[in-house]
């Protein structure tokens, strides 16, 4: 005689509605969800339209300009002149990495000051002018896993590059 | 032919219920429930700028968060205040000085509107420039000094927040 065994079903979930929730949730919050975040760059005013800036204080020695370039970026002292060579741009723009190491090198010179200017020429491209004010405003090293943060030089301005006489 | 008895009724139910194939959709559910989760802990804050879908805008490691201000847009053909196109960029191209009188206009505009809770009145003088990042510093200066004669003194950049170094 056979033995008798009791025949098992596979156990059935009933999950239809579980499966329309989610099916209305997901296009819901793609539909949301925001992928890339927006940030701002604050800067004080175009030099030209604010005279406040253009004066100099006898009591700051370091003015530090730097000047975005159609070919190159030239990092000077308003009081002193050149700083370094012009720093030659790359296939992609401005050579930020080096220009990075030049600021951190003026900075650790001198720690107390915050402002710098930043002087395009017209045909200098919005994006130029983006990422050359990224390397004066903040260093960033990666340590470790984390990404550290330096201000350099955080107060910014904005005006025009000096016409080179040809 | 003889009725079916109710047992036997239901093992034929139940016979012909098993033959109906069984969709397994535990995978599905399991990436869905993933993808509900990441989208959740995603949409937790509300963004005061939209991204623009016109607008390339430039990146930056900047990590201050937008404020709600008067914001004028730039993108390669058009110039708009707030969200009303005030100006082409050829016409603004072409213009000798550093103001373009239509943009200046249409933020003097902005610029008499009262401010009525007293809190907004240091945001109020503020401007958020949104600018396609291909578009010559020439330009740029332009509107800037525009915005700065219409008494918006403080200007923003918008950019994209980028993480790597």
């Amino acid at each position: 005689m056979p033995a008798r065994r009791l025949k098992k079903t596979p156990a059935h979930l009933e999950i239809t509605a579980f499966i329309n929730l989610i099916v209305v949730l997901v296009p819901f919050l793609l539909s949301v969800a925001v992928f890339t975040h927006l940030s701002v760059i604050d800067l004080a005013l175009p030099a030209q339209s604010n005279e406040r800036i253009q004066k100099l204080d006898p009591d700051k020695p370091l003015k530090l300009e730097v000047i975005v370039r159609a070919r190159h970026v030239e990092v000077n002292d308003k009081h002193g002149g050149r700083i370094v060579d012009p720093i030659p741009n790359v296939t992609s723009g401005p050579d930020v990495r080096t220009l990075a190491l030049t600021i951190k090198g003026i900075k650790e010179k001198f720690p107390q000051h915050d402002d710098a200017s930043v002087l395009a020429e017209d045909q200098v491209p919005y994006e130029s002018l983006v990422q050359v004010m990224d390397a004066v405003r903040a260093g960033h090293q990666v340590q470790g896993k984390d990404l550290i943060v330096t201000d350099y030089f955080p107060n910014i301005s904005v005006g025009d590059a000096p016409v080179i006489r040809q | 032919m003889k009725p079916l008895t109710p047992l036997e009724r239901r093992k034929e139910r139940k016979s012909r219920d098993h033959n109906q194939v069984d969709m397994n959709l535990v995978s599905l559910i399991d990436v869905f429930t993933l993808l509900i989760f990441f989208l959740m802990s995603n949409t937790g804050a509300v963004e005061t700028l939209a991204s623009p879908r016109a607008v390339k805008l430039p990146e930056s490691h900047s990590q201050k968060a937008p404020k709600e201000t008067v914001l004028v847009v730039v993108t390669a053909n058009e110039i708009l205040v707030g969200s009303r196109v005030v100006a082409t960029v050829a016409e603004a191209m072409k213009v000798d000085g550093d103001i373009i009188e239509q943009v200046k206009a249409a933020l003097d505009v902005e610029a008499s509107r009262e401010v009525i809770r007293k809190e907004n009145e240091a945001d109020s003088k503020r401007v958020t420039i949104m600018g396609d990042k291909d578009i010559p510093y020439r330009l740029l200066k332009k509107v800037m000094v525009s915005a700065a004669r219409a008494g918006y003194s403080d200007v923003s950049f918008a950019v994209r927040q980028r993480f790597e170094p």
